[in-house]
């Protein structure tokens, strides 16, 4: 990963190890004052550290061999190799596509043209690139990762021939199979599976962290569950209620879940843990845990599908002032992940991560919801296997619009549960690898500090983000991308992104001549005869005509 | 209206008349050498003044007696009246729903409690109450607003009852209609048209404006365009190119649209023209002749339902790097925005209105598009007398995702098309008037200047965004909408918003304690007994759930 930015700016350093920025971070403060909000700007400054050098990733997948360990694998495994395959349509490339940091771009700013400059999200700082992780990981099928990819049916049979010779070597180890917290149905795959104490199975996940560690000469291991999703845990003071009563319930055999158990084990290995399903690994005695170790954990449950675009579509319509009134969200999908969701205690925690998704904006707008207000909203999920990974999601979204009419929007989403899902496997690892190499410290601190161990800058990817106390929930998709765009702004001393584009919307532009750019007065002939509308410059562009 | 925030700071002045803030206004520049690119911050040192008082505003509106017209007028005035009325499953009460001033909220900042303070938008800064406005317009049909209001057949019956005698009084003025423009469809309606050449029909509208603003009383006068769909204007050298050439073409005779006569006369007037269609009004002459004049100008195109919608979901995509491949969007309508649409050439002015609103987006990212690739994108409109103004809107969006996939997305959208608009009305002559007060002073220099006539600002509300020439053209949804509410924020000394909740992603928190917000270490077991996840606090609140409890 080679550094292609460089940020002219007497407040950027760059030292042979880290790039470090001075930064402004703006907060308000408001008080009420029966009708009259008192709004209290201030600035603090912030001294940003970001190492430069890209470490070798290792990263161990719980579910190695589900459809969604199988194909990130696999999807990786082709880029790197950069492979092709024939289609019915063509000849098709291995590619990032729906990975934010590999396929979608920011704006940094206009070129000397006037035109804005999109470089890809991954250029913003230095971060590994997906094709240099090394992959290992667990699974309580034995299956190989060639015969996975061939059960998971995802991805192009061509490019399965290409790929079985790198994925057949590809054993996952043994897992954690504890049969209750999994549907039934499960059984049947569970052929490879630990033994002994609950507090021995903890010590061979750690053992296999370390061996991959030293065998594969990764610098860094990051841990995440793409496993099923498993039942809600209870939270019972004495068991799971500190990191203390964790650890001694694992000696003496309490309730501990799988995804739990592997979760203390990367946090004990000093890994950061990435929970991808719904269920509560974490456990108040599991974040106690991971903050005294300051090792990143980060969940719950990809956000790829449905509720991505529910994230989106209802931040819409109440960022529009129309009133959702009723969400209604079917789903049936037919792998792996449905048929351990078919099971009732599983759906639940599906259903409890999905459900809340809209919360914070509906909070956000007390005009359209009085207190305690909420729309309806419904989540099914159905097993149908004859469509497989293709799961289709259907939405209802009824809104109130102006004077009591109704808007209707009816959604038919064909989801392609793996290949949307892997690559946020990849941001995901991504981003929590770059996390561990930025500090941040505030004017008068002596020290740097890390982020919290909750790392809730992962909330992007996260249907039900894990955030620490105190701190607001969002799920709003483009408050959550404009998050993450911000922050890493911030390690590169830039402003956040204000869309203004004010020197283009005064009468007269103010910017100082030497940046290239020429903001002439408007009323020429030169300009005025191409038009001032794009659709006039470039004409219809349709397939229609 | 009442302001009823305050900022609490010295860069911010409130003086009897303004509201003075001083504000440092981030850029970045690029250059490309090679493989790098070098990024150069800048700083600008803006001042902002925002007029306080707000004026009595007065909306003229063109097609007055059309559906919009109708429904808008009839919103206002149920919303002054405090009207309610039965329907069958209650009683309703008038809204200003799908308003982006009226019923959307901001974030200001955190409050003592920690919790964010959201405020309606229009609180920001003050600005007109759409109950304060008062309209009038003109109309080729000259039936009145209570009868034009039951021929829409847009609002509830029993509100169209309590309403119509407040309607039935108001008549729209003659207008100009020049029949090649719109669909020989609609000569049926054209029972109030004004005569004369072309020249006396602007003088008659500066007349009617002049008329409307002494008669009424307000201040201010703002013209919108909500009338027929016209077909496109040849942009001809001597004709229009130009302000003198326009203003000679209408003495002559030559070929000026409606639309632009329209637009021509308010100029004239020193009214803002507001353009709600999607055929291009905006001539350079014209553009050139507001610019001469200082009097705002924006379109084109009001982005209500399937654009709008399109503007999030293709932003959405390509903002996750998902390929949108192939945009279809089927439309059927029965209004008479329909009725006129049907003819070829009208349909054409929509169809390029509603062609580029992904082009933004999809040159943002050169990952995913080649240089001069784009998806597919085709768009149908058809005219179904039966669904009336429940405008139906059926896109599938084909996107390509990881590894040769295929992402489908099919989409069927009941749009209520007047119902939609109207909001999207009051919000453009809303932010129209505000822009009006704000005037920008950059460091260095002697005068306050205003924004440029051509406001750009608006493009949030519009289909195809009219801009200032080297602007860049901005259809994405929600990079419109911070666009306003940033520089609505910045009018009051107040940066950017940054979504960033930094000073709760550290693992100590750094702001001062004055504030009131308290940032305690996390591991505490006060904290931790409560769980970390909303989902575990809050409960589950949706219906399927407790339905899942009790069985």
């Amino acid at each position: 990963m080679t550094e292609n930015i460089r940020i002219n700016n007497p407040n950027v350093k760059y030292t042979d190890t880290h790039i470090e920025a001075q930064y402004c971070y703006h907060t308000s403060a408001v008080r009420r004052d029966g009708d009259t909000l008192t709004v209290t700007p201030s600035v603090s400054e912030l001294e940003f550290r970001t190492e430069r050098r890209v470490p070798r990733l290792g990263v161990m997948l719980v579910g190695w061999g589900g459809n969604n360990g199988t194909t990130v694998t696999a999807a990786v495994l082709a880029n790197r190799l950069g492979l092709t395959w024939r289609t019915k349509t063509g000849e098709q490339k291995a590619n990032y596509y729906g990975s934010l940091f590999q396929s979608s771009t920011v704006c940094l700013g206009p070129g000397p043209d006037g035109k804005e400059v999109n470089i890809p999200f991954r250029d913003l700082l230095p971060m590994v690139h997906p094709n240099d992780i090394v992959f290992d990981g667990w699974d309580i099928s034995s299956m190989d990762l060639g015969s996975a990819m061939e059960r998971a049916e995802v991805l192009d049979w061509s490019l399965q021939e290409k790929l079985r010779p790198h994925m057949s070597c590809l054993r996952p180890r043994a897992s954690i199979y504890i049969p209750e917290f999994i549907a039934a149905n499960q059984a049947g795959r569970a052929d490879n599976i630990l033994k002994g104490t609950m507090a021995e199975q903890v010590e061979q996940i750690r053992a296999d962290i370390q061996d991959f560690r030293h065998s594969s000469g990764v610098e860094k291991v990051i841990v995440l569950w793409t496993a099923n999703t498993e039942r809600f845990c209870d939270l019972t003071a004495g068991v799971n209620d500190t990191a203390k009563n964790l650890l001694a319930a694992i000696q003496s055999g309490g309730e501990v879940s799988p995804s739990t158990l592997f979760a203390v084990a990367s946090i004990l290995e000093g890994c950061a843990y990435i929970n991808g399903s719904p269920q509560n690994t974490f456990v108040p005695g599991a974040i106690e845990l991971a903050v005294e170790r300051n090792v990143f954990i980060a969940g719950d449950d990809f956000k790829s599908g449905q509720t991505k675009i529910k994230s989106v579509l209802v931040d819409f319509l109440i960022s529009a002032g129309i009133k959702p009134t009723s969400i209604v969200s079917y789903n049936h999908l037919g792998n792996n992940d449905g048929m351990n969701l078919s099971a009732p205690q599983q759906f639940r925690s599906k259903e409890i991560s999905k459900s809340n998704v809209v919360d914070d904006m509906v909070n956000s707008n007390p005009i359209l919801y009085r207190k305690g207000e909420k729309p309806d909203h419904c989540v099914v999920i159905k097993y149908v296997p004859y469509v497989g990974d293709s799961k289709r999601a259907m939405d209802e979204y009824t809104s109130e619009i102006m004077m009591g009419g109704t808007n209707t929007i009816a959604m038919h989403n064909t989801c392609e549960d793996s290949l949307l899902a892997s690559p946020i496997i990849l941001d995901l690892v991504l981003l929590t690898e770059l996390c561990q190499r930025v500090c941040v410290r505030p004017q008068g601190s002596e020290t740097f500090q890390s982020f919290h161990s909750v790392l809730a800058i992962l909330s992007f990817m996260c249907k039900a983000p894990l955030i620490p106390p105190g701190a607001p929930l969002v799920n709003a998709y483009f408050r959550q991308r404009a998050c993450i765009e911000n922050i890493m702004r911030a390690c590169l001393g830039l402003p956040p992104q204000n869309h203004m584009h004010l020197e283009h919307k005064l009468q007269r532009g103010f910017l100082p001549r030497h940046d290239n750019r020429i903001y002439d007065n408007v009323a020429t002939k030169m300009v005025l005869s191409t038009g001032y509308h794009a659709s006039q410059q470039n004409g219809p562009i349709h397939n229609s005509f």
